[in-house]
């Protein structure tokens, strides 16, 4: 239980292994089916959530029903909606388990318990912060600036396996390219490599 | 000879999706002591037992992915099957047919109930079995072997007993029509209420029965119900089933493939390297194209 859990807490929050043991007490596993939705649009999201094991998505849907995939979060991702959480106001998102998974919930009481266990909580947290607003400059920019194929490279260094776990629209779908594109692209690739 | 004695009959486990077309029990490797290695070349059996899909407008099914290092056996029971895949091949594997493909150096394919089944709906039973390849052939060129049921291998059981279909390897002097790269026999046994037929194979092969339709009493001994997996020990050579009412039986027997298996999703080779090449080459299309 809780493995991926214990380890990301011992390597990014760096919590001593006599502490690991309390871990159980602190946290809960939730099981979760495959198209079970943690969050809807017009909700706040009270939760940051661990993916013990499984795979999401966090989409938004535009007014043609058109689905927009803002991220994937497989096993030892956080996932949430940042600013409901932070702000307490409604989602504009939907989050939706793509495969049956196990998830650890953690919300501010949560966090306050595992800040006692991690001597460097704050500057640690912040570290992660920052790294998400990294990852999500990084990714405004590929989609203003950056061809289908750079994308593409971007997305299997950054997801190398998920493509065997998600159907191809929704690699479409996170890059902001048709299929057909996403086809030229591989196609492409494989004729010069 | 000796007889084969059953090692376990196994429960089919709590079923799941595989896309959303196929509500399978899987025994191989997941089932109690029937992993790949054990099994082997039988690395992986998911049982789709019989389920009524109600009519659909849209087929249901599991959409495009790849595989590689191995054959993937269909079997369909009741029920169509549509499939394509990205060398341009597809068809239809209609009731008593057998579908064996090649995957080896790797195809991109799909699964989908056939167009006008899924219009109607109704039962619906398949059998999708991976068999394993040698290192010296997982990269060799993806082939189709299509099996209708017409071209099977059928061997009369005495006093109106039943058929045995032969798919590949051979049952008597019958041999079915399914080439294979390591020996391997696989047929089913339709059996009417009260016949009886004794299999052989080679001790150390690996050896199991799947019961699809009715129930078996095995080596005159242990009883056998609908959807149990009846595994063998590797000791022995013969064993017996009889039909305690109108039956069907897949036998499965091979020749243990005796080399490390990498496996990680779609993906069986033999190394973790060559399974983090496998994940490279498909990302980098060099698996093909195929629509969704």
């Amino acid at each position: 239980m809780f493995q991926n859990f214990t380890q990301y807490l011992i390597e990014k929050f760096h919590v001593k292994e006599p502490d690991v043991a309390l871990i159980p007490e602190l946290v809960q596993e939730k099981y979760i089916s495959s198209g079970t939705f943690l969050l809807k649009p017009g909700e706040i999201c009270q939760h940051t959530f661990f993916v013990e094991k499984g795979l999401f998505r966090l989409y938004s849907l535009s007014e043609n029903g058109k689905e927009h995939i803002l991220q994937f979060a497989s096993e030892n991702w956080l996932l949430s909606d940042r600013d409901s959480v932070f702000f307490k106001e409604p989602s504009k998102f939907y989050i939706e388990a793509i495969e049956d998974s196990i998830l650890i919930p953690m919300d501010e009481e949560i966090f306050r318990k595992i800040a006692e266990l991690s001597p460097n909580f704050s500057k640690n947290n912040e570290i992660l912060l920052h790294n998400h607003i990294r990852h999500l400059n990084q990714r405004i920019n590929l989609l203003l600036s950056a061809s289908a194929k750079k994308r593409y490279m971007e997305f299997i260094k950054l997801y190398p396996d998920l493509q065997l776990r998600i159907p191809q629209w929704m690699v479409a779908s996170y890059l902001g390219i048709t299929p057909e594109s996403l086809s030229r692209v591989r196609r492409d690739l494989a004729s010069n490599t | 000879m000796n007889t084969k004695n059953i090692e376990l009959i196994a429960s089919p486990r709590a079923p799941h999706f595989v896309g959303d077309g196929f509500r399978v029990h899987n025994f191989i490797p997941s089932g109690f002591r029937m992993d790949m290695e054990r099994m082997s070349p039988f690395i992986f059996l998911d049982y789709n037992s019989k389920f009524n899909f109600p009519p659909s407008d849209k087929p249901k099914g599991v959409g495009v992915h790849p595989h590689r290092g191995f054959e993937t056996v269909t079997i369909a029971y009741k029920g169509k099957v549509a499939h394509h895949d990205s060398s341009g091949g597809g068809g239809i594997i209609g009731e008593g047919d057998v579908q064996w493909m090649t995957a080896a150096s790797g195809v991109l394919h799909k699964e989908y109930h056939e167009e006008e089944f899924s219009r109607k709906g109704g039962d619906f039973q398949m059998v999708q079995l991976w068999v394993n390849l040698p290192a010296k052939d997982k990269m060799s060129k993806p082939k189709y072997q299509a099996i209708s049921k017409d071209r099977m291998g059928t061997y009369q059981l005495p006093n109106d007993g039943g058929t045995i279909e032969v798919i590949a390897g051979d049952f008597k002097d019958v041999i079915g029509p399914a080439s294979t790269f390591t020996p391997l026999h696989m047929s089913n046994a339709i059996l009417n209420k009260g016949a009886k037929a004794e299999f052989s194979f080679p001790a150390e092969y690996n050896t199991g029965a799947l019961v699809i339709e009715g129930s078996i009493k095995v080596n005159d001994l242990e009883v056998a119900n609908t959807d149990h997996f009846v595994l063998f020990e590797n000791a022995g050579e013969t064993f017996s089933i009889e039909a305690l009412e109108n039956a069907v039986v897949l036998i499965i027997s091979g020749e243990p493939i005796k080399e490390p298996i990498a496996a990680q999703g779609p993906f069986v080779m033999n190394t973790k390297q060559e399974i983090l090449e496998a994940i490279n080459d498909f990302n980098m299309g060099k698996f093909g194209y195929l629509e969704d």
